[in-house]
């Protein structure tokens, strides 16, 4: 049965970029983007690299010899660099692969995720 | 296990430290660089782990406190062999003077600095492979430390590695019983050879998939056509970090060659393929993506003799690490314990300090 879980504070969250916790016998954590904390497990389907210490960015698109932002932000494995949409958990060039999300809320200064 | 590919990066103002007296202070002025020449290309984000440690002004940096906490500790690494970083380019310097001062400080400062720190932990030694005379002396130098493992020599050089005038360094290493370990990097930098005879390539990404898997395969098939093994029965080498996909490919095409112009290297008495097995082993990282394939990857590899040459490494703390839960996860069961240990100790012998049964 899923329940709220207290991760951190917003300002442990704003100040490191990341919060990781243990629940269920899994890591999960919580990155700061643009849109708002994202909570995903902190494994990276990949080589089970810790995916919530890696960098939340901006996807670069493009055409050849020209670079553009793309408006999605993912977060970046920081192992690998695969990278991953914050929103679905998919991996943006391997879409097979895929970390699970969580549902995240903040509440009185505190990151509650869903789990 | 045995990890033979973990790197360590220079610590400016401790290898100063040992740097020739006469040649410290210009050393100095060259900045935390020490004249080392830049790579061209360079990875979009790292070329490190972010989780690996970092100074506190974010330059990526090496200790063995970490090597320990995040290699040797973590995955129970029985050996780790270090090999230089930044310190892969210093054949590659316009000077060979100054090449020789800094690979007889880096050898003095990793023995200090990291080997003395933990029993487990084995090195390449560096030499200026672009004075071979000097390199064979530095080699001869450092040789009576057993812990230095393996003469570490780079993929990027001014002549593939079979030519004659580097005679001397495989000399000194087999007379020392050293295996030779030919790291992929540097293509294209310093004083290298541009990288895939089409020209420089304008991507890191083309960059780290063809010159730095082209500089081994060269180098490969430079050793085997100019009959270094026939010259040095003993010699042994490791090629590291050029991926293996291509092996099979290459060791074929070579054979197939040799057929029709065996006439112009008329010492290869056996097929190029036969003197490789006997002579060569490849370390297993980057282990390359198969897309699903990788059944047939591992049976191509099986037909060149893979479960008996492929040594397990890292590489940490690259980005390009690789993991070896995740390697073992794909490796076929039978070759497990051969790739992740016992190749190793076949190629070192007794250098590794391992007891034996």
């Amino acid at each position: 049965m899923k329940d709220w879980h207290d991760i951190g504070g917003v300002e442990e969250l704003d100040r490191d970029g990341s919060l990781i916790a243990r629940i269920g016998g899994r890591d999960v954590g919580v990155v700061a983007t643009p849109d708002g904390p994202r909570a995903v497990r902190n494994r990276c389907p990949h080589q089970g690299g810790p995916l919530c210490l890696g960098t939340v960015a901006e996807r670069l698109v493009g055409t050849p010899g020209h670079y553009r932002l793309g408006g999605t932000t993912v977060l970046r494995c920081p192992w690998h660099g695969w990278e991953f949409s914050v929103e679905s958990g998919h991996c943006l060039d391997d879409p097979a692969q895929r970390v699970a999300t969580y549902r995240v809320r903040v509440h009185d200064e505190r990151v509650l995720v869903e789990a | 296990m045995i990890d033979t590919d973990i790197h360590v990066l220079i610590d400016p103002e401790q290898l100063l430290g040992y740097v020739d007296p006469a040649q410290r202070e210009w050393f100095r002025s060259r900045g935390l660089g020490l004249g080392l020449p830049d790579c061209p290309w360079a990875h979009p984000v790292s070329w490190f782990r972010d989780d690996a440690e970092h100074e506190t002004d974010g330059a990526p940096t090496t200790s063995v406190g970490a090597i320990q906490r995040q290699v040797l500790d973590a995955y129970s690494v029985d050996i780790g062999i270090l090999n230089a970083a930044d310190g892969l380019a210093i054949p590659l310097v316009a000077s060979s003077y100054r090449a020789l001062a800094l690979a007889q400080a880096h050898n003095d400062w990793l023995r200090e600095h990291y080997l003395d720190q933990d029993p487990r932990l084995r090195a390449g030694l560096v030499c200026p492979a672009q004075d071979p005379q000097a390199a064979a002396k530095e080699i001869r130098r450092c040789a009576n430390d057993r812990r230095f493992a393996h003469v570490l020599l780079v993929g990027g050089s001014e002549r593939p590695y079979g030519e004659p005038r580097y005679l001397p360094i495989f000399e000194a290493a087999a007379e020392c019983g050293l295996p030779v370990a030919i790291h992929s990097g540097g293509e294209g930098c310093g004083i290298a050879a541009s990288p895939g005879g089409a020209g420089p390539p304008a991507f890191y990404i083309e960059w780290h998939t063809q010159a730095v898997a082209g500089s081994i395969m060269a180098h490969l098939v430079s050793l085997l056509c100019h009959g270094m093994f026939e010259r040095l029965p003993n010699l042994r080498i490791l090629f590291m970090e050029g991926g293996i996909a291509w092996l099979p490919g290459i060791l074929w095409r070579l054979d197939t060659n040799w057929r029709a112009l065996r006439a112009e290297v008329p010492w290869l008495e056996r097929k190029p393929s036969e003197v490789a097995r006997d002579h060569v082993w490849f370390s297993t990282q980057p282990l390359e993506h198969t897309n699903g394939n990788d059944a047939l990857f591992f049976e191509m590899l099986e037909a060149i003799g893979a479960p008996d040459i492929l040594c397990f490494a890292t590489d940490y703390p690259h980005w390009d690490f690789d993991d070896p839960q995740h390697v073992l996860g794909r490796l076929p069961e039978s070759w497990r314990s051969q790739v992740m240990h016992g190749n190793a100790a076949t190629l070192y012998g007794d250098r590794l300090g391992l007891v034996t049964a």
